[in-house]
């Protein structure tokens, strides 16, 4: 019997392993998916346990026991299997619990759970009391977004083509400023911004106030706790991931290119447009998801740089959920934050968009 | 070449060297700012304004006893999560980019969806999740839970962008020359992903030590290092918090500075080009 | 408390003393004198004594966890021996005290997924404002105190004895007294503030903070135009303060609202002034004259963080001890001295006068019943009362 199992095993084509290994992987996937999101009661998520272990089980031994082509077929599934269960219960399932407890009402506000209920008046609470918070979200993410493209790609262009054999150490000095923590950082520039700060000193010193008071990045002269501040703490925090992804584009670019360009007259800024400017695309596209999505989600820089008519939506999120103890109303936010960068980014990629996201 | 388009050249070459210039200002002006505040002499609670200097904090840089805790207890966390991460991300790189099967874009989908989703949707989510249940309680092990979560995306992207186009078939010339599974592991799979691998898990570390929106959700009452210095944010500022926060930079600087300058000279030493 | 003191009587101005002693100065001699007010033999016999229990009898637990809010108690430094390890050395009792209490709303967040579903938290003796241990308690999740354990208890003061949030006294015991005022810089006003309409004075405009603390700046408000914090029971009766606040926010009037860190901007000059607390600002100007805190003419609020026992906390008469020790005169004068907060404990007064005479002259330390009059307590609300109040208020900080 044992053996006309193993002969069986030893048998499996690869098409018939492949069904097998990416079935198998899918289904120990749901079941935590389903264990965590709470979908079936205690009982059954035991069962479900065992059935994963049996799966896990079966999967080794039919390595062990299978020919070697059978190994290779099973083999990234298996490889595959502990990163995609911890990603099945610690992400997947949580987006559930979260989308569940957006619907969901506290009777009392100090109870723990929110009981379900179809309580869909969550998202009108979010988008009614916390719609100008959504607003700044993405207003002060998409500026900052701008900004860190202007700042960071010169930076990029400078170390990938002018770095010579400083470029190694260029770019660790762009990531060695984050090796400090992220709200030291933030809680730095709240003292370099601060009214009897140097960065105030040296605007008026400069004379630069007037001018800059007049296209409203100033305010009564200060900078601190204003929207300015809170969109320039975000340019600053996530200015290295503009000019790394940046970097490693133009990095890739055959310079020459570039001269074949201008050995055929073609001008340096013509070059740049028709050559190195696109070739960069994917950088700045790269670049431009890793700073726009955590910083429409940030509260630090608005909480430590910004006044009460600047907060985000992250600000609000975290005071709902940790100060006010409002999860339901906290969760519709956060969801409908992440449907919102969603879209964006599908749309975003529709037009910009390389299937190469690392 | 016309002389006009020379000094056009060289003009803006210079503007761009100055660009970049104010770039390096820009982004080291805190840090700065971080450094020389480690040797401030604080009149009142908070170290905010320049007073006089001191060497004091430097002499005692372990004087904050809460703030030193806190530290301590995030190099833990974040070792044991990146030492989890690293082998689950691995796994999944190596899966990714040395197999060509059924589903694999797909996940490479799944894989890059924790990176496009805030920190705060994540950490109130999976907050949401830890609520809902009674086998863990919020603290150590749910903050351990919360950045392997989203360190396993970071790591197995990371190496598997190291290891692409990599030449798999030395495994198989191994094997055929009768090397264990194990032995061809060892000898040639290892040493051909470890520089990915420690790439993606130093990123990983730094990625735990810093964070702090995720784990302000799944912390319960444990204290990490950006925790305790949210918490005195409000109260107190200590320079001790300078102090830490300059060695860890020094430390890390430190340790890349080590890893290039042996990392080139491996690379001299085998006669290959950077 | 009547209407009558509330409203514009013009009670003279309370500041802080014009020339103050430095900080360090004042630990140092408080230290020495400490240190030697320390009875040797007390001392001796405690160590004398096996390492649980020490002497003094009530059972076997030897630790004792106590989380408490952050600077709210004198440490070890510059030769003095700070009030825990007085109490360990006089007890034997190895107490372990952090200050990760930095919030009241979101310490409650913390401590809501354990406590709410009958776990325990670690902490034996956690230190909420009184609002916050009147929600505590109605909740259920706290122990009552072994108060016919601590015979100094009978040292409380007679204004905190059986309040709203605690109307039998058994669950909770104060720690620290304060009041909200104005605090603010002179050299960034220009003048002297007396009301707390001058926060809302236009030529401040974006200079002004405001608490996070919601009663303390509602409370403050609320006084402003008028209306006794002490007696409101419903939303509606308090709502003319959030709309003061709500649209002094909108008109950019409020810079921020803050925890203890608005003593930063105070003494940096971002804010030009600020609803602040009593003590802190008693600190600050100790190094820095130009600041300033009064007690606004209308009247200033009246608040105190008090000793609670989460539900199932372990170590009682350790804690009992703890409590006891605390509010020992002699022990409380040395916190007292460092924190300058109010003291709960009768008999301060004359142990501080040994150690600092200005100190114990000062009515914002010690309140004088005609200070005291003008202090009101924020009233009890009932729970639902209290997330409207709080829902608004957020609403309006913004977050």
């Amino acid at each position: 019997m044992a053996a006309a199992v193993v002969e069986r095993i030893r048998s499996t084509d690869r098409s018939t392993g492949e069904k097998w290994g990416l079935g198998l992987l899918v289904l120990v996937g749901v079941c935590l998916l389903a264990i965590g999101a709470g979908w079936v009661p205690g009982g059954l998520s035991f069962l479900l346990l065992v059935v994963i272990g049996i799966v896990l089980v079966g999967l080794i031994s039919a390595a062990v026991l299978g020919g070697p082509d059978l190994r290779r077929t099973l083999a990234p599934y298996g490889l595959l299997k502990p990163g995609s269960m911890w990603l099945a219960l610690f992400y997947l399932a949580p987006l559930w619990t979260l989308l569940r407890n957006s619907l969901s009402a506290k009777e009392s506000r100090f109870d723990v759970q929110a009981t379900f209920s179809w309580e869909f008046s969550n998202y009108g609470t979010a988008f009614t009391d916390f719609g100008p918070q959504f607003t700044r979200a993405f207003l002060y993410a998409g500026i900052a977004t701008a900004l860190t493209i202007m700042i960071g790609y010169p930076v990029a262009y400078f170390i990938a083509f002018r770095g010579g054999r400083w470029r190694n150490i260029l770019l660790g000095l762009v990531v060695v400023p984050f090796f400090t923590s992220y709200l030291i950082r933030t809680i730095a520039w709240s003292s370099i911004l601060a009214d009897s700060g140097p960065a105030v000193k040296i605007i008026e010193t400069l004379r630069f106030n007037g001018i800059l008071e007049a296209i409203g990045i100033m305010d009564d002269g200060r900078l601190i706790n204003t929207a300015t501040a809170v969109i320039f703490g975000l340019t600053y925090n996530f200015l290295p991931f503009m000019i790394l992804p940046i970097y490693v584009s133009l990095e890739k670019i055959d310079t020459r290119l570039v001269d074949a360009a201008q050995d055929l007259y073609s001008s340096a800024s013509r070059a740049f447009r028709k050559i190195v400017l696109p070739l960069s695309v994917p950088g700045v596209f790269a670049g431009t998801l890793l700073t726009f999505i955590p910083a429409a989600g940030d509260f630090v820089n608005a909480q430590f740089l910004g006044n009460p008519n600047t907060t985000m939506i992250g600000n609000s999120i975290q005071d709902q959920f940790l100060r006010q103890n409002n999860y339901p109303v906290a969760s519709a936010m956060a969801f409908v934050l992440m449907a919102i960068i969603t879209v964006l980014v599908l749309i975003y990629s529709k037009f910009f968009g390389t299937e190469d996201l690392a | 070449m016309s002389a006009t388009r020379n000094v056009r050249s060289r003009v803006g070459r210079a503007a761009l060297a100055v660009y970049a210039f104010g770039g390096f200002i820009f982004l080291f002006a805190p840090i700065a700012f971080i450094v020389a505040f480690s040797f401030n002499k604080p009149k009142g609670k908070f170290n905010i304004i320049w007073q006089e200097f001191t060497l004091d904090n430097w002499r005692n840089p372990l004087a904050d006893e809460a703030l030193t805790e806190a530290l301590w207890m995030s190099l833990r966390i974040a070792a044991l999560s990146t030492g989890i991460s690293t082998i689950l991300g691995s796994m999944i790189a190596i899966s990714l980019s040395r197999y060509s099967f059924r589903g694999s874009s797909a996940y490479n989908f799944l894989l890059v969806l924790p990176l496009t989703t805030p920190e705060i949707v994540l950490g109130s989510s999976l907050a949401t999740l830890f609520l809902g249940q009674s086998i863990v309680e919020f603290g150590f092990t749910t903050i351990v839970i919360a950045h392997v979560m989203f360190q396993v995306s970071f790591v197995a992207l990371t190496i598997r962008a190291r290891i692409r186009g990599y030449d798999w078939t030395l495994e198989q010339a191994a094997q055929d020359l009768g090397a264990s599974p194990f032995m061809t592991f060892r000898k040639v799979t290892l040493p051909l992903i470890l520089p990915g691998i420690m790439a993606a898990a130093l990123l990983a570390f730094a990625l735990s030590i810093d964070d702090f929106i995720i784990t302000f959700f799944n912390a319960g009452s444990t204290m990490t290092f950006p925790l305790q210095i949210f918490g005195a944010s409000r109260v107190s500022i200590s320079p001790q918090i300078n102090v830490l926060a300059t060695s860890i930079l020094l430390l890390t600087v430190g340790i890349l500075a080590v890893g290039t300058f042996t990392g080139a000279r491996r690379r001299a030493r085998h006669g290959l080009d950077g | 408390m009547s209407d009558s003191n509330v409203s514009k009587s013009k009670f003279p101005e309370l500041k802080m003393n014009s020339t103050p002693m430095s900080r360090r100065q004042l630990f140092a001699r408080a230290g020495v004198l400490g240190a030697a007010g320390l009875s040797l033999p007390a001392l001796l016999a405690a160590c004398g004594g096996d390492s649980n229990g020490g002497s003094g009898g009530g059972g076997g637990s030897s630790s004792l966890y106590v989380e408490n809010w952050p600077l709210y108690i004198d440490p070890s430094e510059d030769g003095a021996i700070g009030t825990a390890e007085r109490f360990m050395e006089a007890t034997g009792i190895d107490l372990t005290y952090t200050e990760a209490y930095n919030d009241n709303l979101e310490y409650f967040a913390k401590i809501q997924p354990l406590l709410g579903t009958g776990k325990t938290i670690k902490p034996d003796i956690i230190v909420p404002t009184q609002w916050m241990a009147g929600r505590l308690r109605s909740l259920e999740w706290l122990d009552k105190l072994p108060i016919d354990q601590v015979p100094n208890a009978k040292n409380l003061e007679d204004v905190f004895k059986n309040p709203p949030s605690d109307p039998t006294g058994e669950f909770s015991l104060p720690w620290q007294a304060g009041t909200a005022g104005i605090a603010y810089n002179i050299s960034a006003t220009g003048r002297e503030l007396k009301s707390v309409s001058d926060l809302f004075d236009p030529a401040f405009k974006g200079r002004i903070g405001m608490l996070t603390e919601m009663r303390d700046t509602i409370g403050l408000l609320l006084l402003g135009l008028g209306i006794n914090p002490s007696t409101i029971s419903s939303f509606d009766e308090a709502s003319a303060a959030f709309e003061q606040l709500e649209k002094a926010k909108s008109d950019g009037q409020i810079r921020a609202f803050t925890g203890n860190d608005y003593t930063d901007d105070l003494a940096s000059g971002n804010f030009a002034a600020c609803v602040g607390w009593s003590g802190d600002v008693l600190q600050l100007s100790a190094d820095n004259p130009d600041v300033r805190f009064i007690i606004p003419e209308e009247g200033g609020t009246l608040w105190w963080d008090t000793m609670v026992m989460p539900k199932g906390a372990q170590n009682r008469d350790a804690a009992a001890k703890w409590m006891d020790f605390v509010y020992d005169p002699v022990q409380a004068a040395q916190m007292t001295v460092w924190v300058q907060y109010q003291s709960p404990v009768k008999g301060v007064r004359d142990e501080v006068a040994k150690l600092d005479a200005e100190l114990a002259d000062n009515p914002l330390v010690f309140p004088d019943d005609e200070t005291r009059k003008r202090l009101f307590a924020f009233a009890a609300l009932d729970l639902d009362t209290e997330a409207e109040f709080e829902e608004a208020f957020s609403k309006i900080t913004g977050a």
